[in-house]
């Protein structure tokens, strides 16, 4: 039995077991791999993914979950790495490794979205995704020049 | 350090003409090249080609892994070479033997001869070579112009990837000369581009893979797919030493997907048609094993470590200078200290992983790794193939901090895909990596210092003990490593920073010294962790100091500043420091600050921590301030970043968390219960760099050890109750 998904604006059938989370349907069956593995129980943020425009950390919702919900991942963001976030963290030379970026970004566009003009405290409260690199401060900054580019 | 190899000057260049026409060059040569005593000289073989379209391909000797190598080396190339950064079409971490990294062999005795990226001695080893390889290119392809026009090699200049001639303004692409620059005479000594006309260096060059990090198309040793791929989940006993003595398979087997289970040694690989159901096949194996120590837990530890220091063996000689013993005994006064240092996990955000594809006449391995000798060599182990099928690649690193040097993690991919004959990725879950890693080492270190009248310390006598990580890696490899690296026991690796021979220019000259480490066993796996042995070094002999300058009255900069007064270099940042964080200047109420200095990685720093504690216990980090002479900066963004990083990195284990063991076995399991510091908990942290124009030092680690000391010692500003273990502990303070 098949499973549709709608990701990134387009249809796709899978056959994975319905309780596969979301985030390996993504990289493992769908080969889109920006989505990265982290922690497995929802506390790291690696696998952000946006699902009817919310951030949603991928590896705690099954694939019977998302149903038909429109599943963003850093892949369809933009089709060249123009979405207002991508420009700031280009800007701000926000990535070491890069590994927990793409999550990241995804939580921030989910932020912007529903708070065009965020405080520290704000960000501090929503981003709580998990750099071991240490890119805290610029993606702080990162934030408040996506909000401007927005504006 | 009893084995000093001095490694002799082998290298030279050779350039060949290939199959396309093109330039290729490489500066050739079996040994790491470059006297032993001038580092800045180390010069390893490189690799640019040039191609007849004008591409221009830039092979990486070093992994990337967010410390922004390939972007700092580029640009030393691209200088040279008289091109703009976007000019160099590709880039890409090749294994090569001519690859090894010649300052890792020397501070390692040539135990680690080898391609590695560590030590933070990438930039240390390959900056002269990067630069030299850049200006012959371009010396090749102006003396090919000269040619081709009948002119002097004066008329001809390149620049843009363009050599023109002065006279006509006629010019000529890089590519289009290619093939006649291959076969000219290779210049001796090409002329460096001369600091006033720098384009790149010392310049904020924007990092090369930041396009590809921000839209999911990086290449991560997690991401790699290959057709017919199968993938792969591993699940260790728990239990640290203990062997597998049975598994019980039958729910793994019931669950569909799941093609084979291979007990191993120590841990069992399941192989599925996903991660995730190689994952659930993991987890649902039961496990029957045999030996370890089921009773060792932290306790244990301490105990050995303090026996160690008990002891009356004085341990392998770190420094020895003057006589400290009758020094001590007619001091003015003395005081004594011990600190200690917690495991430590490194928790990079990508968890160890590996992909591996045996075929009947290669072996070819995608792993994301630091050191790729070694997992060539368990490669080769493995699939019993000789060094010329093996073929490594590595795509970037989602963080390592010194976990992907060890190649333990490649082996199930390999045994997996040998196995299934299919090629096979091998995911490790986060719980395998926390309760499997190569750990911070414990460390207990015992320091003993005579004072003169205006409380300066004459005398010094330090006692270091805990484990070496460098033997299990010895083990690991162990036919291409010879055992140890001192045979009295000493490990570089965790002596560095307390007064040992590669810090100790820049520390403090007490005139009678003496410093010994006791190798001490315990039954916990242990490895290099970014920034090494300064974690325990730094932090015992900076929260000295600071006890010290508290117990005399003196200021904690004063003392240093006193200690170091003829070293200008380390005045210079000590002064800048004391400006530029306000020190003794009026705080927000409730905040106290703390300081530390360090010489390490030849860079001269200090740290101050500005903090808050509360009336339960818990300390909040507010801000960080840090001044450093990394010498040349080559890209000041990236050293920023990297200072910050560490910083951060070193404060969650200053506060935030540490790893027990329990049962003989890690109790933490995730970041649930092995916490990272998030948004909110990171601090303001300035980065003041001073330039003085020295060679350029090591920038990764740099940033690390300051943290606990600088952090210990305001928190004993804020509350008078002194830090001598870390991670700090509310129950400590509260």
């Amino acid at each position: 039995m098949t499973i549709s998904l709608n990701v990134n604006g387009q249809k796709y059938e899978v056959d994975d077991s319905p309780d596969t989370p979301l985030l390996w349907v993504l990289r493992d069956t769908l080969k889109l791999s920006g989505t990265k593995y982290g922690c497995g129980i929802e506390s790291c943020g690696a696998c952000t993914v946006l699902v009817d425009g919310r951030q949603v950390r991928s590896c705690g919702l099954t694939l019977d979950e998302v149903g038909a919900k429109a599943v963003t991942t850093i892949e369809g963001l933009s089709p060249d790495s123009g979405h207002p976030v991508q420009q700031a963290w280009v800007e701000l030379g926000v990535p070491e490794c890069g590994y927990c970026q793409t999550g990241m970004i995804m939580a921030v566009v989910s932020l912007l979205a529903r708070n065009t003009s965020p405080s520290d405290q704000d960000i501090d409260r929503t981003i709580t995704n998990i750099c071991r690199c240490g890119t805290y401060n610029r993606v702080r900054a990162a934030i408040h020049r996506a909000a401007e580019l927005m504006a | 350090m009893s084995t000093i190899t001095k490694l002799s000057r082998r290298d030279f260049l050779k350039t060949t003409g290939f199959a396309g026409g093109g330039l290729l060059l490489g500066l050739t040569g079996t040994a790491a090249a470059a006297e032993a005593a001038e580092h800045t000289a180390f010069e390893l073989p490189p690799f640019v080609s040039i191609l007849p379209d004008g591409a221009i391909q830039v092979g990486m000797p070093a992994s990337e892994m967010g410390q922004g190598i390939h972007t700092g080396l580029a640009a030393l190339l691209a200088e040279e070479l008289k091109i703009e950064m976007d000019q160099i079409t590709s880039m890409e971490t090749i294994h090569h033997p001519v690859f090894r990294n010649g300052p890792v062999s020397y501070l390692t005795s040539g135990v680690l001869n080898t391609q590695i990226t560590g030590g933070s001695l990438s930039m240390y080893a390959f900056y002269g070579a990067f630069r030299k390889m850049g200006a012959t290119a371009r010396e090749m392809l102006r003396g090919a112009a000269a040619e081709r026009w009948s002119v002097s090699i004066d008329q001809c200049r390149a620049t843009g990837g363009r050599v023109t001639q002065v006279a006509t303004g006629e010019s000529l692409g890089y590519g289009e000369l290619a093939k006649d620059a291959a076969r000219q005479t290779v210049p001796e000594d090409p002329p460096l581009t001369s600091p006033a006309d720098y384009r790149l260096i010392g310049t904020r060059v924007p990092r090369v893979d930041t396009p590809a990090k921000i839209n999911g198309s990086a290449l991560f040793g997690i991401d790699i797919e290959l057709p017919g791929m199968l993938y792969g989940a591993v699940r260790h006993c728990p239990v640290f030493d203990s062997k597998l003595s049975g598994v019980d398979d039958s729910v793994t087997k019931a669950i569909p997907g799941v093609i084979a289970v291979i007990p191993m040694e120590s841990f069992v690989i399941v192989v599925a048609t996903n991660t995730w159901i190689a994952m659930q096949g993991a987890d649902a194996l039961v496990l029957q094993t045999t030996g370890g120590d089921p009773g060792f837990g932290d306790v244990d530890i301490d105990k050995r470590l303090q026996q160690a220091l008990d002891g009356s063996a004085p341990g392998a000689v770190v420094a020895t200078e003057g006589d400290s013993e009758a020094a001590l005994a007619s001091a003015a006064s003395r005081m004594h200290f011990e600190y200690t240092v917690s495991l430590q996990a490194h928790s990079p955000m990508e968890p160890p992983c590996a992909t591996a594809w045996i075929t009947e006449d290669r072996c070819e391995v995608w792993a994301p790794t630091q050191v790729q000798d070694s997992t060539a060599m368990i490669a080769g182990m493995i699939s019993q193939f000789p060094p010329e099928k093996i073929h490594i690649h590595t795509p970037y690193l989602g963080g390592s901090f010194g976990r992907k040097t060890s190649p333990d993690y490649v082996v199930p991919a390999l045994v997996a895909s040998k196995v299934t004959g299919h090629p096979v990725k091998v995911t490790w879950s986060r719980t395998e990596d926390i309760q499997h890693d190569k750990y911070l080492p414990p460390f207990r270190v015992r320091i003993d210092v005579g004072l003169d009248d205006n409380g300066v310390p004459g005398s010094l006598s330090a006692k270091l003990a805990g484990p070496s990580p460098s033997l299990p890696m010895v083990q690991m490899v162990g036919q291409y490593f010879p055992p140890w690296l001192g045979e009295d026991g000493y490990d570089w690796a965790v002596c560095v920073g307390m007064f040992d021979f590669s810090t100790r220019a820049g520390s403090y000259p007490i005139p009678n010294l003496e410093v010994g480490y006791v190798p001490t066993d315990i039954p916990v796996p242990v490895g290099f962790w970014r920034s090494i042995g300064t974690v325990h070094n730094a932090f015992a002999l900076e929260s000295a100091l600071d006890e010290i300058a508290h117990a005399r009255e003196l200021d904690p900069i004063a003392l240093r500043s006193q200690l170091l007064k003829d070293n200008s270099r380390a005045l210079a940042v000590l002064d800048r420091v004391t400006e530029v964080s306000n020190w003794g200047g009026t705080l927000t109420e409730g905040r106290y600050q703390g300081m530390g200095y360090i010489y390490y990685l030849e860079c001269y720093q200090a740290q101050v921590a500005e903090v808050s504690v509360d009336n339960r216990g818990r300390v909040k980090v507010h801000r960080i301030t840090c001044v450093i002479d990394c010498g040349q900066a080559i890209n000041p963004a990236i050293v920023e970043a990297q200072i910050q990083g560490a910083i951060i990195y070193a404060l969650s284990a200053t506060l935030k968390r540490q790893i027990n063991i329990e049962n003989g076995r890690v109790v933490q399991g995730n970041f649930d219960d092995y916490p990272a510091p998030k948004m909110k908990e990171v601090p303001a942290i300035d980065v003041h760099i001073i330039n003085s124009g020295e060679s350029p030092a090591g920038i990764g680690e740099a940033g690390t050890p300051l943290v606990g000391p600088a952090v210990a010692n305001a928190v004993f500003a804020a509350t008078g109750k002194r830090v001598r273990r870390l991670p700090i502990m509310r129950s400590d303070l509260s």
